[in-house]
């Protein structure tokens, strides 16, 4: 076989793929294309308006550097800090007479002079850890220092959704983050979309569509999975058909963060209204040899976020959606010797969306004034972020229900 | 349990002892949290297929009678001292010869391999072009062909290792080694050398079952985990905490148990550890040898003598007894159980053998809580699949390799230091559905397969591809490596896409050129499809209709029943698919529908379950 030969065999297995293969199914979805294994007949039914806010979370794991995000270029101390990785003023994406952002980071850039993207300024709290296993924990349970059985996510669906519902919660990732661990909700978790469709044959359709029955489990394990392949069942072949339809001309940037999927699913008119997706596996654990990485992964993390508010105008959602991006901690202020940083303590929350007032809130953090570990003193609970999101857009007022206590929210959203 | 046909199915299997039928399953209540000895009378066919789902990869009826026909203390015996069983089939890794000694050491970016060049005028053995354009692009070409050659022998290496635990006649040894392998986790990924994977492999071979001093200390020692944990910056004057962070909160105490203080100190402590290829070295004029406080002991401690004071601490052989439990047995354990298991370790010197004889002789080990909850993890899973299919080495399609990532867990990539999340973490809606996936691919061999280790699909797999086509048609590489999803009316470009416009050398030509030539050197995966034969299993066990074969295979694959409902759409489905009850007269054409049962089968949620 010659290479094009080869070429145009893989585009038409891409299109096949795309098109479920032309199989005629006895109920062709309300998508108007043929389903194959699974309940999206249900599952449509049972979508509310079209019109509710999104929320999106996206985390960065490891331990974002904030200082050399979004710089202090005004504050001598920053380079007294780090006369090695401190980034010049002159490279930096200036966004005011104080700030200025990674130099690759032009969407940010962009956003923040469009007045779509909030900077919430030392968010953190008492007594911090500097596990990213603990530390992230809390930042997933929204209790410091404690920790909890469901995530703050999973709470906000189960304040706004008391019943529970199908395909409400969306964690895209290879295993389900504790964050949208839920009472009432089963999140739909999967990470590649042309994957998650069951194979088999015809004739075993018929087993395979069998609802899955969750009562009678010998044991919490086998209740645990039955839970499970039930929510498989309602929601692989809605993904499915969502990925399949999705086309963009919005350029991403290297790596999406799986912000085109959560697209693609919002296109398809998903009744989900929470998202999670992380930038993952400790990636900005930045120890040694900082620079280069860190700015890299900035900018595909600035590329991501700005190609996702462009395609959100471009499908007419724009108005539906806010992401907020947070890291488990920022990192030391001090340089270490290997030209990176160790495990810190305060970090930036970013919200950003059309709906968002743009601009910094909260209380800038010292640099001159450091805690025993050379570490950033925090401005403020990292809970009123939430609370910002919970109540600002979200639309739940008694955000400390879920939070544990009541924490003001910033007047992001007006 | 409410199908009696699951008893039918097992006694099917030769065991017509009325003893044995009415030992079958779980333990009364009282044995949870029992660490006494089971007797041999306890022992039964389930009892034994239970033992060796969790000390090995499960078995076939044939090997669990084996198991099965001897007293539990001995079988417990033989998969837990294992030293004596020849294992000598087994062969070493056949090496493709990827590695030469230019490359060492080998820089820690592509920036600083640039910039070494630019100062010495050569990096990893290739010169930079006196004069022309791209002067560098040689040496960039060299330092993606290495990250490409050992990433492709780290596949073949995951292989070999997967086959090893197929084949071996130790299973014990290969469950260790992967639980090791979670525990002290280092990735290639970070690591960028396979064969330092594999020496460490050979660290958990050597001591998995021996000592968890000399464990801890071998794999403190080993080059993986100290090129993994940044040892080499780690130097008097300018200690590097993530090492002695790892070894406290993970390897050895869990957190809570050190100061950030403790942290720093032990950080001193191992100052000047290193390695020069593949060998653990001490710089002694890096090393901080003055006085450290750790964990209340004061002295010139050194590395080893941090690790000792470690083990000192009451709280190690608990944390690690426990995570042992948790891997065998489940995982919920009491502060009390947890307690009692590690004194069991600390009261034997750290010594592992006796810790998992008496765990996998316990009462508790065979209560109910413990039979048929551990949800598989997913190499376990695979292996385990391919050897209930009978199958003797591991198939080259399905991809081992590409599946156990779909599934969350590639050998010698793990997530992060800490391991994989286990259990529970191993299921989502996503995941469920690709484990049937899964055994789709097992039992029906994908004839479109491409294989990976010879076509680019990786993260910049598009990108390879496409500058594959346009320098083969005469592009220059500025043209030939332009993003391939611009519009083309010119829609605005990604700044990522516009980093690597270099006049010395381009990233992008260079990620290719070392792609082909990592795959040059590498040695193919052969993409043998697995024999399975279902039909000769029927065929072994003369069983006569749709029924018997339903409950055969429910028997062969799951370790916790099913609902007579589910079971009676199986049997219904055989029916239908063989056009008849009677597999006397089907069976000239039954290996299709036996495999889509079997895909039926192991595509239950109830599979999961070991």
């Amino acid at each position: 076989m010659t290479r094009s030969e080869l070429q145009q065999l893989l585009a038409r297995r891409r299109v096949l793929k795309g098109a479920l293969g032309g199989i005629c199914a006895h109920t062709a979805g309300v998508l108007g294309l043929p389903v194959f294994f699974g309940h999206a007949a249900q599952a449509l039914a049972a979508m509310p308006a079209q019109n509710e806010r999104i929320l999106v979370v996206m985390e960065l794991s490891g331990g974002n550097d904030g200082l050399n995000t979004l710089v202090p270029y005004a504050d001598d101390a920053y380079y007294r800090h780090r006369p090695s990785i401190g980034i010049k003023a002159n490279k930096l994406r200036k966004i005011d007479a104080h700030y200025g952002f990674s130099p690759g980071m032009a969407g940010f850039e962009r956003l923040f002079k469009d007045g779509k993207l909030a900077v919430i300024h030392g968010a953190g709290y008492d007594q911090p850890s500097f596990s990213h296993f603990t530390s992230m924990a809390y930042w997933h349970t929204a209790a410091p220092n404690s920790g909890g059985e469901y995530g703050w996510v999973g709470r906000l669906a189960d304040a706004l959704q008391p019943s529970g519902a199908p395909n409400y919660l969306v964690n895209i990732d290879e295993t389900q983050s504790l964050a949208v661990r839920s009472a009432k909700h089963t999140p739909v978790v999967f990470d590649d979309p042309e994957k998650f469709v069951r194979k088999g044959f015809f004739q075993q359709r018929e087993v395979f569509d069998q609802a899955v029955e969750t009562g009678a489990a010998q044991n919490a394990s086998q209740d645990f999975l039955l839970h499970v392949a039930r929510s498989a069942q309602d929601a692989s072949t809605l993904v499915r058909q969502a990925w399949a339809r999705y086309k963009t001309p919005v350029d991403y940037g290297i790596y999406p963060v799986d912000l085109k999927k959560v697209a693609a699913l919002i296109d398809a008119g998903l009744p989900t209204r929470l998202y999670y997706v992380a930038y993952r596996h400790n990636a900005f654990d930045t120890h040694v040899h900082q620079a280069d990485l860190h700015a890299r992964q900035l900018t595909y993390v600035s590329d991501a976020v700005n190609g996702f508010m462009e395609d959100l105008k471009r499908i007419g959602r724009a108005q539906d959606v806010t992401l907020l991006i947070f890291s488990e901690f920022g990192r030391r202020v001090p340089e270490n010797t290997s030209l990176g940083t160790d495990h810190g303590t305060a970090n930036y929350m970013f919200l950003v969306g059309e709906n968002v007032k743009g601009g910094h809130y909260g209380k800038p953090v010292s640099l001159t004034q450091l805690d025993a570990g050379d570490n950033l003193i925090h401005t403020c609970d990292f809970r009123r972020g939430y609370a910002t999101a919970i109540e600002g857009w979200m639309g739940y007022a008694q955000s400390e229900k879920l939070l544990g206590g009541k924490f003001e929210a910033f007047p992001v959203f007006g | 349990m409410k199908s009696l046909r699951f008893f039918v199915g097992v006694t099917l299997l030769g065991l017509a002892s009325t003893a044995f039928a009415a030992q079958l399953g779980p333990g009364p209540a009282n044995w949870t949290g029992d660490l006494q000895p089971i007797e041999a009378k306890d022992w039964s066919f389930d009892r034994a297929a239970h033992l060796l789902e969790r000390a090995g990869f499960g078995g076939t009826p044939e090997e669990i009678a084996t198991l099965a026909a001897v007293a539990p203390q001995r079988a417990v015996q033989t998969l837990v001292d294992y030293r004596s069983i020849d294992n000598s089939h087994l062969q070493p890794f056949d090496e493709s010869g990827v590695w030469d000694d230019a490359l060492d050491p080998f820089p820690v970016s592509r920036p600083a391999t640039t910039d070494q060049a630019k100062g010495q005028g050569e990096a990893l053995g290739v010169q930079l072009k006196p004069t022309g354009n791209r002067r560098m692009q040689p040496v960039v070409n060299r330092f993606f062909y290495w990250l490409r050659a050992s990433r492709l022998e780290t596949n073949r290496a995951a292989y070999w290792w997967a086959n090893r635990m197929l084949a071996t006649h130790r299973p014990l040894e290969e469950k260790m080694a992967l639980f090791w392998h979670g525990h002290f986790a280092t990735s290639e990924e970070k690591v960028r050398d396979y064969r330092k994977m594999l020496v460490q492999l050979d660290t958990f071979y050597k001591h998995g079952t021996g000592n968890f001093r000399d464990l801890v200390i071998a794999v403190a020692q080993d080059p993986a985990m100290l090129a993994f944990l940044d040892a080499g910056v780690n130097v008097k004057g300018a200690p590097n905490e993530n090492f002695a962070r790892e070894i406290m909160e993970l390897f050895t105490m869990g957190v809570g148990h050190y100061s950030e203080k403790d942290i720093r100190e032990a950080a001193r402590a191992f100052t000047g550890w290193n390695y020069v290829n593949l060998k653990f070295v001490v710089n002694a004029d890096k090393h901080d040898d003055s006085d450290k406080i750790v964990l209340g002991q004061r002295g010139p401690l050194d590395g080893v003598k941090v690790i000792e004071v470690i083990l000192a601490q009451p709280v190690t052989a608990e944390f690690i007894a426990a995570k042992l439990y948790r891997y065998f047995v489940r995982d919920d354990i009491s502060p009390e159980l947890r307690s009692r298991l590690g004194a069991i370790l600390r009261d034997n010197n750290y010594e592992l053998k006796p810790l998992l004889a008496t765990i996998f002789m316990s009462r508790d080990f065979y209560s109910a809580p413990s039979m048929g909850t551990h949800i598989k993890s997913p190499v376990e899973l695979v292996v385990s699949t391919y050897k209930k299919l009978g199958l003797k080495e591991v198939p080259g399609v399905p991809d081992f390799n590409d599946v156990t990532a779909a599934l969350g867990q590639q050998l010698f990539r793990p997530p992060t230091v800490a391991g994989w999340p286990q259990g529970r973490s191993w299921i989502t809606p996503g995941l469920l559905i690709e484990r049937g996936n899964f055994a789709r691919d097992a039992l029906f061999p994908d004839i479109t397969f491409i294989p990976t280790d010879r076509y680019p699909v990786y993260l910049t797999g598009d990108e390879i591809r496409a500058v594959h086509e346009k320098i083969s048609m005469g592009y220059d590489i500025t043209s030939a490596t332009k993003p391939v999803n611009m519009d083309a009316q010119g829609g605005e470009m990604a700044m990522s896409s516009m980093v690597d416009r270099d006049e010395d050398f381009n990233t992008r030509y260079a990620s290719y050129r070392g792609w082909q030539m990592a795959v040059e050197k590498v040695k193919p995966i052969p993409r043998t499809f697995g024999h399975t034969d279902l039909t000769g299993m029927v065929e072994a066990e003369k069983l006569k209709n749709s029924g018997e074969v339903v409950d055969y295979f429910l028997a062969r694959f799951l370790r916790v029943p099913i609902d007579d409902k589910r079971r009676q759409q199986l049997i219904a489905f055989l029916d239908r698919e063989l056009g008849t009850n009677d597999i006397g007269r089907a069976h000239t054409y039954m290996e299709e529908p036996l495999r889509m049962l079997v895909h039926l089968i192991l595509s239950m949620p109830e599979y999961q379950l070991g």
